[in-house]
Order: structure tokens, then C-alpha cells, then sequence
């Protein structure tokens, strides 16, 4: 019995979705979604523009609240906690529209993401103490490292703002990492980069993955980012998931064409 | 000169409350994009407080300021919490007219139950005289009153400016959405703001007193409107912004009205009106940055 218990805990998946609805008024953004997404697993999530991907991210991020349905981390149900909530328990996003701090550099941008761990008290700060002087030392360690790991380091004291699009968004991602995830929830973190960029940041997402064993939500238009990095691909339409499996599988399921494409006898 | 010199201390206490008021409307303003017409009932429950600790109860002067500022704060968060938490989410203008509700609601309740007269404000001695520099005279509660203005709007420039919560509330003025999903408690922090703001107002409630002797129920109208016509000046969300803007129209408004010929002086409410026009005319977005900086 003693092993079975971490045997079955291993293979408990890290996020269930079950039957997730989301209603604006006479429109159902996401309906009955279910779906898992095992420990250690890179899901693609795909779908026509308006399909829900995004309000999906709302909800498990808990900037929406569902109409119905719930949701568990492992075995913590977080439906209806604060975003606050969810980041401490494990699950970081990012956005579409990157938005780092206005008129503050990068660093200081990446210091909201450490809100967390700060633990330092104002009279701390204002005597420059020890525990101060340690716990900022600590955090430009951690920042230099995780912006080292995207290839963005020496931008640490630049303006976030002023930095190209491609730039701003590993920035970002940089900033999920300080939040110490589990998962990480990414919408459409290639769009408007270059193909030499996507192909960096294709390796990058899977380098993170591995070092801070993620799982992880991705979120993405370019169907040749989603074959190339995702194990298992996820198709949401009108906000259902309508097909699930791997690249080949998607590709002819028929569900999928007509969602994409429209039926033959329209 | 010397009559001007005279206006112009004479007009730093007005000054002062209205950096104050300035400072905790725009803060408010910064973190949830709310345009609290009902901050200056905060003042003035805070100022109706002190004066029933004082008068009624005749508690000591320092009991009347404790009141005054627990007052405030407990109001401020009555209202955050009973008219704008549900509202989370919701337009500016739902937040706006949900603020004219509250600020008619609790300034009517009171003038009913305690009517609109004017209600003595006991001042203590050791505030009453005067200085004399030359020929200049230097009220001793002005004195006062600028001082704790300036060491509290300092703290709270310093608090936003350079501790965690300051660091939340800034990241939540630029995005409250993003701020959440960073981390931040985003309604600890909205809480921690209205409490701050509250507690400014029961600071300029009790200075108030101190300066006019009186208190009454309709103060808050008056003060509300300064109060919002110096944020935009100082850059919405702005709190140093809102701390000088504050005072420059605190100063000149008391000086409009010093020169103003005798029969004229009830033109003193037009003096905040032409600033307003004036500046959305030149400059809408304020002197300084907009933000919470």
C-alpha cells in the first residue's frame, strides 16, 4: 500500500480543468471545459481567433471567476481564489500585450514579481540593514540569472518600455520564473517575432522546462512552433475543446479542418 | 510687499489641508481609477468625531485627534468596502457616480441627525499665540500645521516611493490585472491605500479645526473639490504631484482672495474653477506625470 500511494501521486495529473463555463452576459467565452495536463507536459492550445484560449488563461490565472465548473492544482481546488493566490500556489502567466512597468527599467519591473518573497520591513530599508542589503543582493542575483536564461541580461537597467517587442517579451517570461512556478501559462509569446527569434525562444521555452521542470500552456497561431514543441495539442473552438492529442492526430481531425476552415458546403 | 509676504503664510495652512486632501484623492484615484467624490466626507466624519469625543464626552484635545483620524479611517473603509468593492472591475463612471451617491448619502445622514451649524472645535492654548517675525505675524498652529503636513506627506512620498507595498501600489496603477497575476494582493493593497488616504483626510479634518476653530457637516464639499481640482493638477495618481499642487492652490486661493476688492470676496470659489479651466486648456494631463509615482 505504502507504494502505491506515491506511485498514484506521480501520476496524478498537475491541472484539471473540469467542465470550466465562463458567461459575458448571452455569450458563453468558454463552455464545459475539460481538460488535464500532466506533470511535466508542454500542451499546445490552439484555436480560431476568439475561440476562448484567452478567457481560459483568465480563469485558471483567476482574473475571471467561472460561471461554472472548477479547477485543482494537484490536489488544491483554486477556483474562485485571487490571482495573488494562484501565483503563490504555482501557476504564472504571461500576456498577450507584453506591459512592463512604465518609465522604470527592467529591473525594476521584475521587482513586482518578487513582491512575494520580499520579506524585508520599511525600517529596513530605510537603514539600509543588513537583511536589506541581503535580500537585494539576492534579488538582483536571481533577476541576473533568470534574464541570463532568455539571453537578456545586459537589458537589466535599461527602460522596459523602450525595448523592442521580441526583447520585452522574454523579459516577461523572465518575470514568471521569479514566481517560482509550476506552471506556466504562455499566450502567444512568438507573435510578432521573427523566425530566427521564434526559433530561439522555441529553445529557450524548452530549456526552462527542463531546468525548472514545468509544465506548461502554450498558447500560439503558428502551427509550426505548436508541432515542433508540443507534445499534445489541445483545439478549442467557440469555446469548447473540440480535439486532443498529438500533432499528427490534430491535423486530420476532421473537427479540427472545419473549425479552421469552414465546412465544404457552406 | 509685506501685505503680500503676510498672504502668503497665511494661506500655507489652507495649503496644507489641501495637499493632504490632494495626496490621498489622487492615491485612491492611482490604484483603481476612482474619482472619490466622497473623500471629503471621510474629512469631515473624522472632524464630527473630534468634535464629539471633545465637546460632548470633554475628553482632552489629543483624544479628539485620535477620534478624528480613527473616524476617518473607519468611514473610508466602510466606504471602500460597502460602495466600491462590489464595483471591482466596473467603469470609471459607475465608480464615479457610486462616489456622488456615497458622498451625498453620508453628508445628508449627518446634516439630518446633527444639523449643518457650525460646531466649536476646542483648540488648545499652547496653539493659540503668535510669532512675530518683523513685521510679519506667524500663527503658532500654522506653524504647526505645515510642519506635520510636510513630515507626513514625506512619509507617504517615502512609503510609495521605496517599500513593497509602494512597489504593489505603483505596479497596480500602471495594471491591476498584470499586478495580480505578479503576485501582488491586489485587495490588501487597495485596502492599505484607503486606509492611508483616510488617514490624511483625519489629519486635515483636525487641522481644519485647529485653523477655523469650527467644524460642520458640510465641510467635505468644499475640500472635495480642491482636492480633485489640485490631483489633476498634479497629475492624476501623482502623489508628490498632488502634494505641491495642493499647495499652489491652497496659496492661490488666498491670495485670489486678497486681492480681490472687498465686495468680491464670495468670487473665492471661482479661484479653483479658472485654474481647472486653464489648465484643461493647456495642460489637461497635469504639471507633473500621471501615476502613481
Amino acid at each position: 500500500m505504502d507504494a502505491s500511494v506515491p506511485r498514484n501521486k506521480a501520476q496524478d495529473p498537475i491541472l484539471r480543468l473540469q467542465g470550466l463555463s465562463k458567461r459575458f452576459g448571452g455569450l458563453e467565452a468558454v463552455s464545459g471545459f475539460t481538460m488535464t495536463l500532466e506533470r511535466g507536459e508542454l500542451k499546445g492550445l490552439i484555436g480560431p481567433n476568439g475561440a476562448g484560449k484567452s478567457t481560459l488563461f483568465h480563469l485558471i490565472s483567476g482574473l475571471y471567476k467561472p460561471t461554472k465548473g472548477n479547477f485543482f492544482l494537484e490536489k488544491n481546488e483554486l477556483t474562485g481564489q485571487t490571482p495573488d493566490k494562484i501565483v503563490a500556489k504555482g501557476i504564472a502567466r504571461t500576456f498577450q500585450t507584453v506591459k512592463l512597468l512604465e518609465n522604470s527599467s527592467v529591473l525594476e519591473s521584475m521587482r513586482t514579481a518578487f513582491f512575494m518573497s520580499y520579506g524585508y520591513k520599511p525600517w529596513d530599508l530605510f537603514f539600509h540593514t543588513k537583511r536589506y542589503r541581503r535580500q537585494e543582493e539576492a534579488f538582483k542575483e536571481k533577476a541576473h540569472e533568470y534574464l541570463s536564461l532568455l539571453g537578456v541580461q545586459d537589458l537589466m537597467d535599461m527602460n522596459g518600455n523602450e525595448l523592442a517587442y521580441g526583447l520585452q517579451r522574454k523579459v516577461s517570461i523572465a518575470m514568471t520564473l521569479c514566481l517560482n512556478p509550476k506552471i506556466l501559462l504562455l499566450d502567444e509569446p512568438m507573435a510578432g517575432l521573427t523566425h530566427t527569434e521564434k526559433n530561439e525562444l522555441t529553445e529557450t521555452i524548452l530549456r526552462l522546462k527542463e531546468r525548472f521542470e514545468l509544465s506548461i500552456i502554450l498558447v500560439e497561431h503558428d502551427m509550426k512552433v505548436i508541432m515542433n514543441l508540443c507534445e499534445t495539442i489541445a483545439v478549442m473552438n467557440q469555446g469548447r475543446l473540440i480535439a486532443e492529442g498529438s500533432g499528427s492526430e490534430i491535423r486530420n481531425n476532421a473537427q479540427v479542418v472545419e473549425a479552421y476552415l469552414g465546412t465544404s458546403d457552406v | 510687499m509685506d501685505y503680500f509676504l503676510q498672504q502668503l503664510i497665511n494661506s500655507l495652512g489652507w495649503g496644507s489641508l489641501n495637499a493632504l486632501m490632494a495626496a490621498g484623492y489622487t492615491m485612491t484615484f492611482g490604484i483603481i481609477g476612482l474619482v472619490n467624490f466622497a473623500h471629503g466626507e471621510v474629512m469631515m466624519v473624522g472632524a464630527l468625531t473630534a468634535f464629539w469625543v471633545m465637546v460632548f464626552l470633554q475628553l482632552p484635545f489629543w483624544l479628539g485627534c485620535l477620534a478624528a483620524l480613527l473616524g476617518s479611517i473607519v468611514v473610508g473603509l466602510l466606504i471602500e468596502r460597502i460602495a466600491f468593492k462590489p464595483l471591482r472591475g466596473a467603469g470609471m463612471i459607475s465608480l464615479f457616480i457610486t462616489s456622488l451617491a456615497a458622498s451625498f448619502g453620508i453628508r445628508t445622514l449627518f446634516i439630518m441627525l446633527f444639523t449643518d451649524r457650525v460646531k466649536p472645535f476646542p483648540v488648545p492654548d499652547f496653539l493659540k499665540g503668535v510669532l512675530l517675525l518683523g513685521n510679519l505675524i506667524l500663527f503658532k498652529k500654522t506653524i504647526l500645521i505645515v510642519l506635520l503636513t510636510l513630515f507626513f506627506c514625506g512619509l507617504v512620498i517615502y512609503f510609495v516611493k521605496y517599500t513593497k507595498t509602494g512597489a504593489a501600489m505603483r505596479a497596480m496603477s500602471y495594471d491591476p490585472e498584470i499586478a495580480g497575476t505578479m503576485g501582488v494582493p491586489t485587495e490588501r493593497i487597495i485596502v492599505v491605500v484607503f486606509a492611508m488616504a483616510s488617514f490624511l483626510a483625519g489629519l486635515a479634518a483636525i487641522f481644519w479645526g485647529i485653523k477655523f476653530g469650527s467644524v460642520r457637516c458640510s465641510m467635505g464639499v468644499i475640500m472635495v473639490v480642491n482636492a480633485f481640482i489640485a490631483s489633476v493638477l498634479g497629475g492624476i495618481g501623482n502623489v508628490s504631484g498632488a502634494i505641491v499642487a495642493g499647495y499652489i492652490i491652497g496659496i492661490g486661493e488666498t491670495l485670489f482672495v486678497a486681492y480681490l476688492p472687498d465686495h468680491l470676496v464670495g468670487l473665492r470659489p471661482l479661484f479653483v474653477w479658472i485654474v481647472l479651466f486653464v489648465l484643461l486648456i493647456f495642460k489637461p494631463s497635469g504639471l507633473f506625470r500621471p501615476n502613481i509615482k
